[in-house]
């Protein structure tokens, strides 16, 4: 008899509220603040790698919050998709905490690491943290919409950190759309429950299929248009360039990793769960190639490299989407997989950027030059994030890509074909926009005389910290891990697929065991 | 083992850095020695049997790292790996390490890197690692295109080998996988080697695959992209663009020429294609003056040749092709070798300028003139038995002459003249004695750079090379015992036999070579004149058709970016409320919705009349063009809300309704103290209209979802067993509580985590400086000094004011104009009583209405009273502690109480209760998710304190400010 790990579960979400309800009372004491946030994070992916263990090789494990039924409580949920994405989110979150952190008193962005006159950055991340958690490994409909509140909070102050005007109006944007989303969630929770009387997860996969087909339809578009604003999908995907790219470096980069995913993950868990009786798959495919056109022109279009990736993240989700609505078991691997490098690498590519702007002073390429020769450690680190974003073999995002390629080659159906097609213009175009960049910002002339100091802070250059290099460097580095191990994770998110398409796994795990009486 | 040598090849790219850094140019000579290595080891495979190696990679995409060594794949790999080290060791000779025009250390790096590359492209037997390694190739590609980092030309020119490439590569990507899908297997040997391939499918991806491979050879219509990477370093053009990375695609060619040459897509394109290339480049290149132009022009004609050839789909024609490529691979690279040798030695390409090199670099010259020869197939060099070769091949069209074969025929005896023109161009060019108006010594004629003969390295590399041409030619017999074990499986289509040798006797291939090298020459002569304009052969130019291309692109992205992704906040709105409305609109509509028969539509009237209200609220709520107005309004919609939760029954969740709703009033009244009194927007009639539409759409839609979503249910819903589980599992009556402290207390956990962020958030806006918050620590400071003074003896009065109207702590702070002595009156009387009953409605709620919610509100509203009447001093009085803490300080004993059953071995959260008696109380009945409601109790408190701090009293402090300022002005 194994050990029992399901008890680690709550752990998730308590450890990172405890640290954030800490690092809050102890506002002012910095070394204070940033050893609770380090040891949180330490700790929550040291037990995420034991979930993932345990959900891999002993099925889903569950947790019945305060001993209450499946039918009155609220379960927690640790199947592989969720133990795979738990390890992911800790990882990085690690990893710019580390980089926020390491930045030092002088830094660039300040207010990022508790030197703001209110020091919030540090429970602003740990509550962002419990928000992804709770997202991930909630049973509960309600409790996601719990989740998703947690995130818009966190995020609005980490967003609006500084109080720049620029800071407050993207902050602006940022909340009134996540809250049109969310009244769209909880309305669609509302009726959820009004035609079937529960919210919990399993409960909802059985009870739906007994229900009105014309009914379950509307249900789940309900949850897809409200999914689908916070995954920025188009139509509903303008928000996005206009939010992220104002705030600090290690911000915009933990937002453009998780919180577009925390929609996708809704999805892919919805469309598997609860709904695949009625799902609209051609309504997403063709949503999916207009994520991906629309929003690599966008990238295309832009000078600020901040603006450039917050494009590329919006055309990027077309590819998930593309995954999950291809509908076949190797299409939801292939996207559950695209997700975790999608995660890794934007994260790397927002904290290079850090970099970038501490080299040269900023994220503009009409300002940058020759930043290969000034910094050959930043164009190192930019450069291969960059290709892997691109689709570039052998990195983790062409792994990711020729998996959906697959699935929609063997789909076979014109439009799943001009998806494929579509996606591979999208990368095409997604490496035009990246060699636009490095053309413009790392090669040429220097026109703006950087001198590699960076801009003047108090009186000293900004040189590049070890303290900043390191975390950054830490996750390229995980990124290339994610292509020579990519074997076993393809077989994990294989089998997390085909767990997601059996649906037996998830069911028999909650409602199965039942719960204490 | 291939494995192995592709990973030295890698290890050697990570180390080029350090290892140049430290030897210099002589690294370059270290680094040769992996491909040097790797080329003798696969020598060693030459005659053996076939070797295949498999090691797995990602199962799931069918991507394994599996090698085949055929004879194909080892006659490439010497190519690839030989050369390689060839070229490394030239470098070694080549670079100047102190020039700050490139970096050394990168192209030493990219060079070895490439060379692993090319070696992984050659030997796999992997559809999807084929495609890896081409990736990697053109990435490499495209750094040492760019190689001059600041170069305009050199950027330019990298990223459009980059894009052409790359495109041409991702359509090979889906060629691949609907190749693979479709056989189920990606494997190139089983592939190949499988039942005759037929299918719309097969077309596709073998017609996807071939695009690939004319992107990366250069050939028509996407040439134009060789010419412009001769940006890079000539040891570079020499290896990537002349040597391996182009031949990618011949290879590929090659590779699957067994197993579709037969297919009308495949015949089409590469003799179509094969022929334009060749005749196309071949006639630029006789009129370049820059050597390494000709060269490249040359090039591109060559690789339509060799893809003409080893795609014909005959044996005959399969061998021929392989010789060539052999023989172009060393006299190409030699002849590039050479040109960097004279540019290194002038300081120029062009041959308007070069003059007496022949001379003054004789055995440079030999190795140009013997490379020259092979390549324009003079005997006895292998150029020349691969000629002869391929005419035998080809001059016999199986269909007759009036097919693609013989179009194709007739193109290759065309291409060839050209190719003996530009051949004795480059000789003559290059070593002749140049224009009559050069000086007598050697080198460029302006004299800018002074000549310096050649090393022994820069010299003998492309002898070594040259002369390996005239080996293979002597030795041709052996030559084809080797390449036959390949080309014997190329059979899908009939040929003659044909055999390598330097004499067949008087035979047709003869004549027509005799003919072709006569008429080569006299094209020579006529076009031998540098000076002459060179006009472009055909109007359309493929080249700057890309230009367009890319411009388009461009501008359908700033277009198309400005149109859709204005981010105007309505315009973002809006687009979702276009979405709410539309979608599932269009599916209540036609999606077979299952209507009810029957619709009550309230329960009575109350209910009617209280709807009605709110709606009216809410209509007048969006009229509305005044803020406070609008506030009143939409805080109506929520009483409203309140109401209709009493009518169903449901006291403690209506008075929990009303709390929040006067709460946020009286924050709302205090944000707008900093705004205007009206919207600052005034939109349109039609825009206010339409968005009235939207609005009202939007509400009919959701309402009818409800609607649809009622009827539906035949279960039994989650709250109908909720009151008697709440008190046998939850220990408590008020079910309310128990919902909220315990069977959904991890939902309450989370919102206290909201909570705290949005007042957190809040604070950090209204403190954005340092000395604002640092004024109110103080004043909080002397606050707490104040009440520990105030136990202690009786409060001084340094003024002569009756000390009877201290009815609050801080009277004497107050401006006395604005004091209100009954609300201060009245403050002091029932402060302490709202506070006790707060607690009173944690404790009692576990069982009656209230609990920590309700309770921190109640508390909150007690501070707002101590606010109104003596602004921040007193609330500083009443709680002299930062929000923050009390925020803090709640979330941990919320979430830490979450942890302690755990501890026990529980489930998280798990409740426990006790009867306790206490004296004179009497029995207690104590639940344990008291704790939690009282991390919810402080966390409450702490925003009202928040609230009531920043938004009150920190507003209070900019507004003072800025009527300082603005008075100061007027003055």
């Amino acid at each position: 008899m194994s050990p029992d790990y399901a008890p680690l579960v709550p752990l998730m979400v308590v450890l990172p509220l405890i640290g954030a309800g800490l690092t809050l009372a102890a506002a002012g004491r910095t070394v204070v603040q940033r050893a609770v946030s380090l040891t949180v994070l330490v700790g929550m992916t040291g037990l995420a790698a034991v979930l993932l263990w345990a959900a891999d090789t002993q099925g889903p494990q569950v947790v019945f919050v305060g001993g209450w039924t499946a039918t009155e409580g609220i379960v927690l949920v640790v199947d592989r998709l969720a133990a795979l994405m738990i390890i992911v989110s800790s990882v990085v979150m690690l990893a710019v905490l580390s980089y926020s952190v390491g930045q030092g008193a002088s830094s660039f962005d300040e207010e990022s690491d508790g030197h703001s006159p209110l020091p919030v950055f540090h429970p602003a991340l740990l509550v962002l943290a419990a928000g992804v958690t709770t997202t991930f490994i909630s049973g509960d409909l309600f409790h996601l919409y719990v989740g998703f509140e947690m995130l818009l909070s966190a995020s609005f102050v980490l967003l609006t950190l500084g109080g720049t005007v620029e800071r407050v109006r993207a902050g602006t944007t940022y909340v009134l759309v996540s809250l049109l989303s969310s009244v769209i969630f909880l309305a669609a929770i509302g009726l959820v429950y009004a035609a079937t009387g529960t919210i919990n997860l399993a409960l909802l996969s059985e009870r739906l299929g007994e229900i009105p087909l014309g009914t379950v339809a509307l249900l789940n578009l309900m949850l897809l248009i409200g999914f689908a604003v916070k995954a920025a999908v188009f139509p509903m995907s303008g928000w996005l360039p206009e939010s992220y790219p104002t705030a600090p470096a290690p911000v915009t980069a933990v937002f453009a990793g998780l919180l577009t995913k925390v929609g996708v993950y809704a999805m892919i868990r919805t469309q598997t769960l609860l709904f695949p009786q009625a799902r609209f798959d051609d309504l997403l495919l063709v949503a999916a190639l207009l994520t991906m056109i629309v929003g690599i022109l966008g990238a295309i279009a832009q000078d600020d490299i901040k603006r450039m990736l917050s494009f590329t993240l919006v055309s990027h989700i077309g590819f998930l989407i593309f995954g999950i609505a291809v509908g076949s078991t190797h299409g939801l691997a292939s996207a559950i997989f695209y997700v975790i490098h999608h995660i890794t690498v934007q994260t790397t590519l927002f904290l290079v950027l850090g970099l970038v702007e501490r080299v040269g002073g900023s994220s503009d390429t009409t300002k940058l030059g020759d930043l290969a020769r000034i910094s050959p450690v930043v164009g190192v680190l930019f450069f291969v994030p960059a290709m892997n974003l691109a689709g570039i073999p052998p990195f983790s995002g062409f792994l990711g890509k020729v998996g959906l390629v697959q699935a929609g080659v063997a789909e076979g159906s014109w439009l799943a074909l001009l998806l494929v097609a579509g996606s591979v213009l999208t990368s095409l175009l997604t490496l035009y926009a990246v060699a636009k960049v490095w053309g413009r910002a790392f090669w040429s002339e220097n026109v703006a005389g950087i001198t590699g100091g960076g801009p003047l802070r108090g009186g000293h250059h900004q040189a590049l910290e070890a303290g900043v290099l390191v975390p950054t460097a830490a996750l390229v580095v995980v990124g290339l891990a994610l292509t020579v191990l990519a074997g076993p994770l393809f077989d994990v998110a294989t089998r997390a697929a085909v767990d997601l398409t059996l649906r037996e796994p998830y069911l028999l795990a909650v409602l199965g065991s039942g719960g204490a009486p | 083992m291939v494995l192995t040598f592709i990973g030295m090849h890698l290890l050697a790219a990570v180390l080029a850095g350090p290892l140049v850094r430290t030897l210099g140019r002589r690294g370059f000579a270290v680094l040769a020695l992996v491909p040097a290595g790797t080329a003798a080891w696969v020598a060693t495979a030459l005659l053996g049997p076939v070797r295949v190696e498999r090691t797995g990679w990602v199962g799931e995409l069918g991507l394994e790292l599996s090698f085949r060594l055929d004879t194909l794949a080892v006659v490439m790999s010497l190519i690839v790996s030989g050369i390689g080290a060839l070229v490394l060791l030239y470098c070694a000779a080549y670079i100047d390490p102190r020039s700050t025009a490139g970096s050394p250390r990168l192209l030493g790096g990219a060079l070895v890197g490439f060379a692993g590359a090319m070696l992984g492209l050659v030997t796999t037997d992997d559809l999807l690692l084929l495609y890896v390694f081409w990736e990697i190739t053109t990435i490499l590609s495209y750094l040492l295109v760019g190689y001059l980092t600041t170069s305009a030309v050199s950027t330019r020119a990298a990223r459009q080998a980059l894009l052409v490439t790359a495109a041409g590569g991702l359509t090979m990507l889906v060629g691949l996988v609907l190749l693979g899908e479709g056989a189920g297997t990606y494997r190139i040997s089983e592939l190949v080697a499988g039942p005759g391939a037929s299918g719309a499918a097969v077309a596709w991806g073998v017609g996807l695959l071939l695009v690939g491979a004319v992107t990366k050879s250069a050939l028509v219509p996407f040439h134009f992209w060789l010419p412009g990477a001769m940006a890079a370093p000539t040891p570079v053009s020499a290896y990537l663009h002349a040597a391996a990375m182009v031949k990618a695609g011949v290879y590929l060619v090659a590779r699957f020429a067994p197993g579709y040459a037969d297919l009308p897509v495949w015949q089409v394109m590469v003799l179509v294609l094969g022929s334009a290339t060749m005749l196309l480049g071949g006639f630029r290149a006789t009129r370049q003056t820059d050597l390494k132009l000709l060269l490249a022009y040359g090039t591109v004609s060559q690789l339509g040749m060799l893809v003409l050839l080893v795609g014909y789909g005959s044996e005959a024609a399969a061998l021929a092709g392989l010789t060539l490529l052999v023989g172009h691979a060393l006299f190409k690279s030699s002849l590039f070798l050479a040109t960097g040798a004279i540019d290194h030695a002038t300081g120029t390409r062009d041959i308007r300028r070069l003059h007496g090199v022949g001379r003054a670099a004789p055995w440079l010259a030999l190795a140009g003139v013997l490379a020259a020869m092979s390549m324009a197939g003079l005997p006895v060099l292998i150029g020349f038995v691969g000629k002869e070769a391929a005419l035998a091949a080809l001059l016999e069209p199986a269909p007759g002459w009036l097919s693609l074969q013989g179009v194709a025929a007739a193109s290759f005896v065309a291409g060839s003249v050209l190719t003996v023109a530009y051949s004795l161009r480059y000789v003559v060019g290059a070593f002749g004695p140049g224009s009559p108006g050069g000086g007598s010594a050697p080198g460029a004629g302006s004299g800018a750079h002074s000549w310096h003969a050649p090393g022994p390295l820069l010299v003998g590399i492309p002898l070594a090379l040259a002369l390996g041409g005239l080996a293979l030619g002597v030795t041709s017999t052996a030559l084809e015992e080797v390449l036959a074990r390949h080309t014997s499986t190329v059979s899908l289509l009939p040929g003659p036999e044909v055999h390598l040798g330097l004499w067949h006797g008087l035979s047709l291939p003869l004549l027509v070579s005799v003919c072709v090298w006569v008429l080569g020459a006299l094209w020579w002569w006529r076009t031998r004149d540098p000076e002459r304009a060179t006009a472009p052969l055909v109007r359309v130019d493929a080249g700057r058709a890309y230009d367009r291309l890319m411009r388009g692109v461009d501008r359908a992205a700033l277009e198309s970016t400005g149109f859709l992704s204005r981010g105007s906040l309505p315009v973002l709105l809006g687009t979702i409320f276009v979405v709410l409305l539309v979608l599932p609109g269009l599916q209540l509509a036609l999606g077979g919705t299952t209507w009810p028969s029957r619709l009550r539509l309230a329960d009575s009237a109350a209910q009617v009349a209280v709807a009605l209200l709110v709606i009216a609220a809410a209509v007048l709520a969006t009229r509305a063009r005044r803020r406070l107005r609008a506030v009143f309004l939409v805080g109506v919609t929520g009483y409203g809300c309140a109401m209709l939760f009493l009518l169903h029954g449901a006291p403690d969740l209506a008075l929990t309704q009303i709390l929040v709703e006067t709460v946020s009033l009286v924050v709302l009244v205090l944000v707008l103290r900093r705004l205007s009194g009206r919207f600052p927007d005034d939109p349109s009639v039609l825009t206010r209209r339409l968005r009235a539409a939207l609005g009202a759409g939007v509400g009919l839609v959701v309402g009818l979802l409800a609607v649809v979503a009622t009827s539906s249910r035949i279960h039994e819903p989650a709250g109908a067993g909720l009151p008697e589980r709440s008190v046998d599992y939850g220990a408590g009556k008020n079910i309310v509580n128990v919902i909220l402290v315990d069977i959904r207390a991890w939902d309450t956990m989370g919102e206290l985590s909201v909570v705290l962020a949005c007042a957190t958030g809040v604070a950090s806006l209204v403190w954005l400086r340092e000395e604002a918050l640092e004024g109110v620590r103080k004043g909080l400071r002397s606050a707490r000094g104040a009440r520990a003074g105030w136990r202690a003896r009786p409060v001084p009065t340094d003024t002569g004011s009756l000390p009877t109207s201290r009815w609050i702590a801080v009277a004497d702070r107050l401006d006395p104009e604005r004091r209100s002595v009954i609300l201060e009156i009245v403050t002091r009387m029932v402060f302490h009583t709202i506070l006790l009953w707060s607690v009173y409605l944690l404790l009692a709620g576990h069982n009656q209405p209230g609990g920590g919610f309700a309770a921190g509100i109640v508390a909150g509203l007690a501070l707002c009273l101590r606010f109104l009447a003596g602004r921040g001093y007193e609330l500083g009085a009443a709680l002299p502690v930062m929000p923050a803490a009390v925020l803090g300080t709640g979330l941990f004993i919320a979430a830490g109480s979450a942890v302690i059953p755990m501890l026990l071995g529980s489930p998280a959260l798990r409740t426990w209760d006790a009867y306790l008696t206490i004296p004179l109380v009497g029995e207690v009945h104590l639940v344990t998710s008291l704790l939690f409601d009282l991390g919810v109790y402080l966390v409450v408190i702490g925003l009202m304190l928040d609230v009531l701090r920043s938004l009150g009293s920190g507003l209070d402090a900019q507004i003072a400010t800025e009527r300082e300022t603005a008075g100061r002005g007027t003055r």
